[in-house]
């Protein structure tokens, strides 16, 4: 026994640092210089710097920054507003019919690109071109689906008897819900809201093609140190340990709902 | 108030002298009253001569009353949106960079603005403008077939031999290959010498190869852009990807499959690898590059030729106007102004900018100067390539709109000859028939 959990961990160690490998390959190399990066044969030791980190807060990266936050954080709360009552309100309908739940996931079942010329040409005729508030809308439209799919879930989960016997005791409709229905279903509430900020923050097709300099997100910041007469490898690294920053902080605050939030109902049957 | 109406010899003079300013400021003082207040858009992919020329925008400002905002963008996000852009008849942008590989379906399509009227107009464009400097080759790619012109030449990429450490070759007692067969035998020479790689180069062999093809008596297309027909599965194409194939691996350094552009000009600036053909913007960083290890040793040549002859890439990107722009008389006088042989001198003399497309500066001499690299006169070779172009039949294929598509055809077809996954003749099979179905996807026929 005590062999099998001896090989176990080395595998699991090992299966981490496979994992691992390239995340730490990538935060490594922001901190070389460029003579760092491109030795050969690669040095295992080197001197660190910030260079790369004060360079890239010195360029727009920092405003991209900014607004990667904005349109985030905003999309993640709204979808999750919206979503979350109508996830509700679908979870305790008396039609077996799945046909609406369906429709509202009709927006996740074509791949992004085949939005991208409707939503391009009726974000020009609106004037929402390089806005936060187009991404936000953008994002709002997408993650909404994926909130009443994932809540629905765990409504449907949280046993009836408990928002009824809130009713006996008084409370009403939304004092129920939120008082008595969300606390059940917090685990799946965390689960969905970083799932909706990882989709967000991590978009690049729609922040492509629906911004230019003003609205600009991190990971299209990122790809623009990709110059045409040189690749800037050092500000790309340490962008892109920045774009990873913030969904680690956060995945690693609330892992434990998260895990609870995936595992929720998966061994009901 | 009687002296008001009265036409005196000093009202005469004032009025003579008010009226015979340069011609240049002239025409600046005629764009600031016409286009004064007006806001110009315009995008650029981040190339040097963008970077060089926006610290003169306030000049340009102050002299036209126009304000200029641009996007710069990575390459490949530009040519994605902008694609997108004008695709949809946008009106977001007033000037922007006809990108080389785009030029044959953004002007084809007639998304681009024909700049003839702004040209042939002496009242907007002074003749002095001169639009004849421009070299021919690099204007060619931005007409149409009724010879209007679309673009003018902001970046003329051509291509050559950069020897990062002709010392050896010297050593060997060779001198720089003029052909393939010469090539072969300084790699044979020099190779490992030092420790240093006889070649380089990156994984676009979409860009690499066709020279070497061409030299060959092969070609991509079979008449471009009239017949699309590929090309690949000749026996010319076979030969000469088993030769590139066998160069790149036989003499290139561990790992030369998978580099990019940067890598491979890296393996050259740290003296790890010799030789390698590309444009002149990725060959004078070799000279003049501050962490170049090689500023000393390195040579620059021609691409070497082969039984059909030499043909080396050139890749021209241009200022155009987007069909859908709204203030298209202001963006031409930011064209006007940034690409005048006054401003391009400008570049040349205080940044050193090595590709510019007018003939007047490149043989002016502080081009010369900016181009003298490790003592040998760049500028020469620079002027040969781009006249060797002549009217750019032999680089026609790069500016179809399904290159792109066929190129990462050519890129597999390479790759799995140079692995030795398969032969040249039935990679190149494979990539032909590849190439047939895109080109058909495309919307372009091809001969049976």
């Amino acid at each position: 026994m005590r062999a099998n959990r001896i090989i176990i961990h080395v595998l699991a160690i090992g299966l981490a640092a496979l994992v691992l490998a390239p995340f730490l390959w990538l935060v490594r190399m922001s901190f070389q210089t460029n003579a760092d990066i491109f030795a050969f044969p690669p040095h295992l030791w080197f001197s660190p710097t910030w260079a790369n980190y004060a360079a890239l807060w010195q360029s727009e990266f920092r405003d991209s920054f900014v607004n990667s936050a904005v349109v985030t954080t905003s999309s993640t709360l709204l979808s999750m507003l919206v979503g979350v009552p109508a996830a509700y309100a679908l979870s305790r309908m008396r039609s077996r019919s799945n046909a609406l739940s369906l429709w509202i996931i009709a927006s996740r079942l074509a791949p992004p690109t085949a939005f991208a010329i409707p939503y391009f040409l009726a974000y020009r005729d609106l004037h929402l071109l390089d806005t936060r508030l187009g991404l936000v809308v953008i994002y709002l439209t997408f993650n909404i689906s994926l909130v009443i799919w994932l809540m629905r879930s765990f409504f449907e989960n949280t046993p009836r008897a408990l928002e009824e016997a809130a009713w006996i005791d008084g409370a009403g409709f939304w004092r129920a819900l939120v008082s008595v229905v969300l606390p059940t279903a917090a685990p799946g509430l965390a689960a969905t809201a970083i799932l909706c900020f990882v989709f967000s923050w991590n978009d690049f097709f729609f922040a492509l093609i629906l911004t230019r300099s003003n609205a600009m997100t991190a990971p299209v910041a990122v790809v623009n140190f990709m110059n045409y007469a040189g690749w800037e490898w050092g500000r790309i690294a340490a962008g892109g340990t920045m774009v990873m920053l913030p969904v680690l902080v956060f995945s690693l605050f609330v892992r434990r709902f998260l895990i609870n939030g995936l595992t929720a109902g998966a061994v009901k049957g | 108030m009687e002296a008001r109406g009265r036409l005196t010899r000093r009202s005469l003079l004032a009025g003579l002298a008010a009226a015979l300013p340069a011609p240049a400021v002239l025409g600046q003082d005629k764009a600031k009253s016409k286009y004064a207040g007006t806001t110009i858009r315009g995008a650029a992919f981040s190339l040097p001569f963008h970077q060089y020329l926006q610290n003169y925008f306030p000049e340009f400002e102050a002299a036209t009353g126009i304000k200029v905002s641009f996007d710069i963008q990575a390459f490949p996000i530009y040519n994605q949106r902008m694609d997108l852009e004008l695709s949809t008849g946008g009106s977001s942008y007033d000037v922007i960079i006809v990108t080389f590989i785009y030029q044959n379906r953004w002007i084809g399509a007639g998304w681009v603005t024909p700049l003839d009227e702004f040209t042939a107009d002496p009242n907007v464009t002074p003749p002095s403008w001169d639009t004849a400097d421009f070299v021919r080759g690099v204007e060619a790619s931005m007409r149409d077939a009724k010879g209007r012109t679309y673009a003018y030449g902001v970046e003329a990429g051509a291509m050559v031999l950069g020897a990062a450490r002709g010392d050896l070759i010297e050593k060997a007692g060779l001198s720089l290959p003029t052909t393939m067969d010469d090539l072969i035998k300084v790699c044979d020479a020099v190779n490992g010498k030092d420790g240093v790689s006889a070649w380089t180069a990156d994984k676009l062999h979409h860009w690499n190869w066709p020279p070497y093809l061409q030299a060959m008596g092969g070609r991509i297309f079979k008449n471009p852009p009239q017949n699309l027909t590929p090309m690949l599965n000749t026996p010319q194409a076979a030969k000469s990807a088993s030769w590139y194939a066998n160069l790149i691996t036989k003499y290139g350094p561990p790992g030369i499959l998978s580099f990019t552009d940067d890598q491979a000009m890296q393996s050259q600036l740290s003296g790890r690898a010799n030789m390698r053909t590309n444009a002149i913007t990725w060959a004078a960083p070799l000279a003049k590059n501050p962490n170049s290890t090689v500023k000393n040793t390195v040579r620059y040549g021609m691409v070497p030729a082969g039984p059909a002859g030499d043909f080396p890439g050139v890749a021209c990107h241009g200022f155009g106007i987007p069909a859908g722009s709204r203030q298209k008389g202001a963006a031409w006088e930011f064209i006007k102004w940034a690409l005048s042989k006054e401003m391009l001198s400008r570049l040349v003399k205080e940044h050193g900018y090595p590709s510019v497309c007018r003939r007047s500066v490149i043989e002016s001499e502080p081009f010369k100067e900016a181009l003298t690299l490790n003592g040998q006169d760049v500028a020469a070779l620079y002027l040969k390539v781009l006249d060797q172009l002549g009217d750019g039949a032999y680089m026609r294929y790069r500016t179809v709109p399904v290159f792109p598509q066929v190129g990462d055809k050519i890129n597999r077809a390479i790759e799995a000859i140079a692995t030795k996954q398969m032969s040249a003749a039935d990679a190149l099979k494979q990539a032909q028939q590849q190439a047939v179905e895109a080109i058909r996807m495309g919307g372009y026929k091809v001969d049976p």
